[in-house]
């Protein structure tokens, strides 16, 4: 009878490369490309499409694009840390000055929260690639 | 500009599709989790607007 530890062995057979690191290092660098890396072509193509979708609404929203120098309290933070899930989105914005620096009407504010969560679903996507390109999760 | 309904629409539809496809491994799963998903999205937030219509009259 195989140990817990001998199972999840069992279901991690490539987890001693460097393949499921490179594939959640890309997928969270670029929506989708995780899953384009392990073959998942169309999962990839939608993750691309939505999450490039959240960040396009939110910078037309004049979404504030948070910044390590607007940081004064919890929520900063995690706006902050949120936002950088977007990777080279995010990286984009801050070097074009895209969205807005204060969020100064209502939508704003909504166009802060599409680019948040648009940043934690990309790490989400990116650790489902990093799951499918070391077995643990078993893509159909 | 975007008005709110579209906003919440487009929200929920975005999240769901990401929802779909990483929490479920079979195609189909995905499919209805991620209409299941966006069902309740959309009426969460239809739910809570009309609760809060009805606090404020």
């Amino acid at each position: 009878m195989a140990t817990e530890a001998e199972q999840i062995a069992q279901r991690v057979p490539g987890e001693k490369s460097s393949f499921p690191a490179l594939a959640l290092l890309v997928g969270w660098l670029v929506p989708g490309a995780g899953h384009f890396m392990v073959g998942k072509w169309v999962r990839g193509l939608l993750l691309f499409v939505s999450i490039l979708g959240m960040y396009l609404i939110g910078l037309g929203l004049q979404g504030k694009i948070y910044s390590p120098a607007d940081i004064q309290g919890i929520l900063d933070i995690l706006n902050f840390v949120g936002q950088l899930g977007l990777g080279l989105l995010y990286a984009v914005a801050r070097v074009f000055n895209l969205g807005a620096s204060t969020v100064v009407t209502t939508v704003g504010d909504y166009g802060s929260k599409f680019l948040v969560v648009g940043g934690l679903l990309n790490l989400i996507s990116a650790v489902d690639a990093h799951s499918l390109a070391n077995g643990r999760k078993k893509g159909a | 500009m975007l008005t709110h309904f579209p906003a919440v629409l487009l929200f929920s539809l975005f999240t769901s599709v990401v929802f779909g496809i990483t929490q479920r491994a079979e195609p189909k799963m995905m499919v209805r989790f991620g209409a299941f998903c966006f069902a309740i999205f959309v009426g969460a937030t239809v739910v809570v607007s009309w609760l809060m219509y009805a606090i404020k009259h």
